[in-house]
């Protein structure tokens, strides 16, 4: 199980809006290498790992990687706050507005959906090893 | 400019995250006492200072609310806010 901290893992204070760039960080929110994803791929896949030492690390960095989340979360739900229409419209945050306003919603920069053919679970312990040191990889 | 309630916070959030990196380490090398040691020196730092904002600026888990007499664990500001729009 897992107990909520009311507070991020880092603070995340952000003066002055900027939706073009939360258009690009969304993708550290639901893309294919983002938090979302590293921590289903960690979290799900701990279930089959036969060592303890390995059910032990998935099981604390996949909760780690949900506070990622959380801050990204709060970065795009502050460089987007208190938007004119106009401020959407010349951003080109107009794309998102449409169908999300400005609601989180897990997406990558280039407008698909999260999914979680993102992430692999195998069963196997070298090849969700493998996958792992991918996925770190990509997340740089 | 940091209010004391930020700065008490980035004080625990340090704690913490100094304890859960010695906690991974230690998912792999568990036999490693000197480690073990600096987790749980971090562990203490951060139930200090968990208990003095729990008591100062309220409630950061369900569990501090075990004692109080009102429901506080929906007072502003929430983790993604900024302390002025908490004041709206």
């Amino acid at each position: 199980m897992w107990q909520y901290e009311k507070k991020l893992q880092y603070p995340v204070k952000i003066k002055n809006c900027n939706p073009k760039l939360a258009q690009i960080i969304i993708s550290q929110y639901g893309g294919p290498d983002g938090e979302l994803a590293a921590s289903l791929r960690y979290l799900s896949q701990r279930f089959a790992m036969p060592y303890p030492e390995l059910k032990g690390l998935l099981t604390d960095i996949g909760t780690e990687e949900l506070a990622h989340l959380e801050m990204i979360g709060a970065i795009v739900y502050q460089l987007t706050r208190d938007l004119s229409i106009d401020e959407i419209k010349k951003s080109g945050f107009d794309t998102y507005f449409v169908d999300h306003t400005t609601g989180i919603y897990p997406v990558a920069a280039s407008g698909s959906p999260f999914t979680a053919a993102y992430i692999q679970s195998k069963g196997d312990v070298i090849t969700d090893l493998h996958e792992d040191l991918a996925a770190e990889q990509k997340a740089y | 400019m940091m209010s004391e309630r930020e700065r008490l916070l980035k004080k625990l959030s340090g704690a913490q995250f100094a304890a859960h990196e010695m906690q991974l380490y230690l998912d792999t090398h568990k036999n490693d006492t000197a480690a073990l040691k600096s987790m749980q020196e971090y562990q203490r730092q951060a139930a200090e200072f968990h208990r003095e904002y729990e008591e100062r600026f309220g409630p950061l888990s369900p569990r501090d609310l075990y004692g109080d007499t009102d429901f506080n664990w929906l007072n502003a500001p929430w983790p993604w806010e900024n302390e002025s729009e908490a004041r709206k």
